[in-house]
């Protein structure tokens, strides 16, 4: 290698370098932060004046505003029961569109075409009305059912991934007997690991990741019925961002870590199952 | 008119079997119009006889115990007035019988949905009852219910799989889409909240004050500001993400880097952080009282635009001000954007045609020539359909606008502020406010109609465009 080369790559080495360091100039700033001395945002300096762990062990302690355990909990919950809903209603549709022919299939697909159109707070802010009509804002329910019910809309993904399980193998199995349940079950889902995982996870994400419709439907609750998003949100009203910024910093450090990485194991997933599903085709 | 039934699919072949059937069906299918369970009972099997009965009583219970509350009331939305009278009987205040309008709304819309569908299942049924006669007349097999049960996990197992997840959309997403419609020619706001006030239609005139009439002409005013930063916002962080992607997904992907796969990571940390907390945190970082502007000042930034009249505060109004902030929020949108649009087109990149890369190269082509002939043409094909979507998404792109200027920016603009809009003001981030701050549902659903419509229209010109610019066949 010239010596030319040799310094080219590493220039090329040092730009990427610089763009990821300036990329990650917000992250290092949240984690350094939260392990401030002060409550307070601090101003003038970049990394904290003092340095102490006390907010995460403040955070972990409930107060009048602060409750991060019990909204960890309850976004918990209703992520798992979304992702399990979701998770079902997702492999369902893209299934029934992809390996079965129906005289609906291509009409039911357009609609669903046309639906996406609709940016989905539209729906929920008819949604809301209904549920607020229902007693049900402010309740974990009606959080759920945002969620989940319509889900199965979302089926695009997973669809092209069971497009690629061959045919061939269908149609051994059906005629061995067995019917469209059984190819479902035995055939094709025990080949769709890496769609399934990136399902699960990408419903189960969903939950987390939300701020806008968890605002919506928690907004008027009570504290306790927050979920780390709305809660998060709170801490930094104007009157209480002066207390409550470091313990921020220390909450959006505890719900990134484990989302992070479930989502980079998604993405890995997700290649997957599009690289598999190039072979197999 | 011919005997068999068409194989036909969409609405005509539905209708037409309808007809044979009604015409050419026996007496027991000509039942079956009015008790839905004759044509089954007939061929013995009661069963399924008993579902039909059940299922009409059902609607017809439907119809006269619930419907008939609301369905007449739906001209007027209803007309008594919630008051509380003084009931001599018990010697307490009570609440009259008066009218909810946005249940008699809300209702009715549900029973308009259950009778489409129990039409639906009136004419499929006569349709049903007219193949089973001739099945019994041709002699073949008539099948059990068992059996009948059996093919909803074989022949007929999309049923089973998607009633659900229909039923979801249906009551979740299609529902609510048709109410926020019919909202939208009503006058459904504070002034007017059920259950203490009744709401009334009011035709167009929502739509007429959006478009600027009305008594004062204020929405209309912030419909075209808001509208018109809503495109520009769209167009620019589509195409500055879009970019971005591209060029540091080429970055990444070159042969001269090390460590791809840590990189990688480390873009995709900035994803992977919830958007609530990265972009919360930037609305702290740029702040008028922020870190940001304290180092600005330090390096003589602050002093230097001052002196040149960009600001005239002691501080860099970053996202508080009219211009700095819609500047700013695209420079923080292509922070969150790029890494993204850089998986996706990094997997694009990996799925790049290898052996015309490779005669390229042959060739002589140099790197660049390359990516203008090939990579680019190609990644243009695959990525345009995600494009458009992008597109659309970001006009509702409700997170970067709501989280970076929520409680930071406040209007100045009079008429702004009295058609409750800001400046920086999406129009989902608009919807949203008069929804949740405001209760000013009628606008809120017009707005949304006109967000709809958009996104559409421009889906539509833009998928025609690329259709007929098909080049499909020569990438494959």
């Amino acid at each position: 290698m010239s010596s030319k080369k040799v310094v080219r790559k590493v220039l090329f080495n040092l730009l990427i370098a610089f763009l990821a360091l300036f990329w990650l100039i917000p992250i290092v700033w949240l984690v350094c932060t939260s392990f401030s001395a002060d409550s307070g945002m601090n101003t003038s300096t970049f990394l904290p004046r003092a340095w102490s762990a006390v907010h995460y062990a403040k955070l972990l302690q409930s107060d009048t505003v602060n409750q991060f355990g019990t909204w960890f909990l309850n976004t918990f919950k209703i992520a798992c029961i979304t992702c399990l809903v979701s998770t079902f209603f997702v492999l369902m549709v893209a299934y029934a569109t992809s390996v079965m022919r129906f005289k609906m299939r291509k009409p039911l697909m357009n609609i669903a075409v046309i639906l996406n159109l609709f940016p989905g707070m539209l729906a929920m802010i008819a949604v809301y009305f209904t549920l607020k009509t229902f007693n049900l804002t402010n309740s974990h329910i009606g959080l759920i059912l945002v969620y989940s019910a319509s889900s199965g809309l979302g089926y695009l993904i997973a669809k092209g991934f069971f497009d690629t399980v061959p045919r061939s193998l269908c149609e051994a199995a059906r005629l061995d007997g067995c019917n469209e349940a059984l190819i479902f079950l035995n055939v094709v889902l025990p080949m769709s690991k890496p769609i399934i995982v990136y399902t699960v996870i990408s419903s189960f994400l969903t939950p987390w990741m939300d701020f806008v419709y968890s605002k919506m439907i928690l907004n008027a609750g009570i504290s306790e019925n927050y979920t780390v998003a709305v809660g998060l949100y709170r801490m930094l009203d104007r009157s209480l961002i002066n207390t409550y910024f470091t313990q921020f910093c220390c909450g959006g450090v505890l719900v990134s870590i484990p989302i992070s990485i479930l989502y980079i194991i998604m993405q890995k997933f997700y290649v997957e199952g599009i690289t598999n599903g190039a072979v197999k085709g | 008119m011919e005997d068999h039934l068409s194989e036909k699919s969409g609405i005509s072949g539905f209708f037409s079997n309808f007809g044979t059937a009604v015409a050419k069906g026996d007496w027991a299918v000509k039942l079956t119009l009015l008790w839905w369970g004759a044509g089954y009972a007939r061929r013995k099997q009661f069963v399924k006889a008993l579902i039909m009965t059940a299922l009409e009583a059902g609607v017809i219970a439907f119809t006269f115990l619930f419907a008939m509350q609301y369905v007449p009331k739906f001209g007027t939305l209803g007309t008594v007035q919630a008051e509380q009278v003084f009931n001599m009987a018990t010697m307490k205040s009570e609440w009259n019988d008066y009218d909810n309008s946005f249940l008699i709304l809300l209702f009715s819309l549900f029973s308009f949905v259950v009778w489409a569908a129990a039409i639906v299942v009136w004419m499929r049924n006569v349709v049903n009852v007219y193949r089973l006669q001739l099945q019994a007349e041709a002699g073949r097999h008539v099948n059990s219910f068992p059996e009948d049960l059996r093919t909803y996990l074989d022949e007929k197992f999309h049923v089973t799989l998607l009633s659900l997840p229909v039923l979801g959309v249906v009551v979740f997403t299609i529902i609510p889409i048709l109410l926020l419609i019919l909202v939208a020619f009503t006058n459904y706001d504070q002034q007017h909240m059920p259950p203490t006030n009744l709401f009334s239609w009011v035709g167009l005139n929502n739509f007429i004050s959006l478009f600027g009439g009305g008594v004062t002409a204020n929405f209309g005013y912030a419909f075209a500001r808001v509208l018109g930063w809503t495109l520009v916002w769209a167009l620019f962080s589509t195409l500055t993400t879009y970019i971005g992607g591209i060029f540091m997904s080429l970055l990444l992907n070159s042969k001269m880097v090390k460590w791809p796969k840590l990189w990688r990571t480390l873009f995709m940390v900035t994803i992977a952080v919830p958007q609530f907390v990265s972009l919360l945190l930037m609305r702290n970082f740029f702040s008028n009282g922020g870190i940001m502007n304290t180092i600005c000042a330090d390096i003589g930034l602050t002093g230097f635009l001052r002196d040149i009249g960009l600001i005239s505060t002691s501080y860099i109004p970053f996202l508080s001000a009219n211009g700095w902030a819609h500047v700013m929020i695209i420079l923080i949108n292509i922070w969150i954007g790029v890494p993204y649009q850089m998986l996706i087109a990094t997997g694009v990149l990996m799925n790049l045609p290898g052996d015309q890369l490779e005669s390229a190269r042959i060739d002589g082509a140099n790197p660049y020539q390359t990516f203008r002939h090939i990579t680019m043409p190609y990644m243009l094909f695959v990525t345009g359909p995600a494009l458009v979507t992008d597109f659309v998404k970001n006009i509702n792109n409700f997170n970067v606008i709501y989280l970076l200027t929520q409680d930071v920016f406040t209007t100045t603009n009079q008429a702004m502020a009295n058609a409750q809009a800001r400046e920086v003001d999406l129009l989902t981030t608009w919807l949203f406010t008069l929804t949740q701050d405001y209760y000013n549902y009628k606008m809120a659903s017009v707005i949304g109609i006109m967000i709809f419509v958009i996104c559409a229209v421009f889906t539509l010109i833009a998928f025609n465009f690329m259709i007929r610019g098909d080049k499909e066949e020569g990438y494959q």
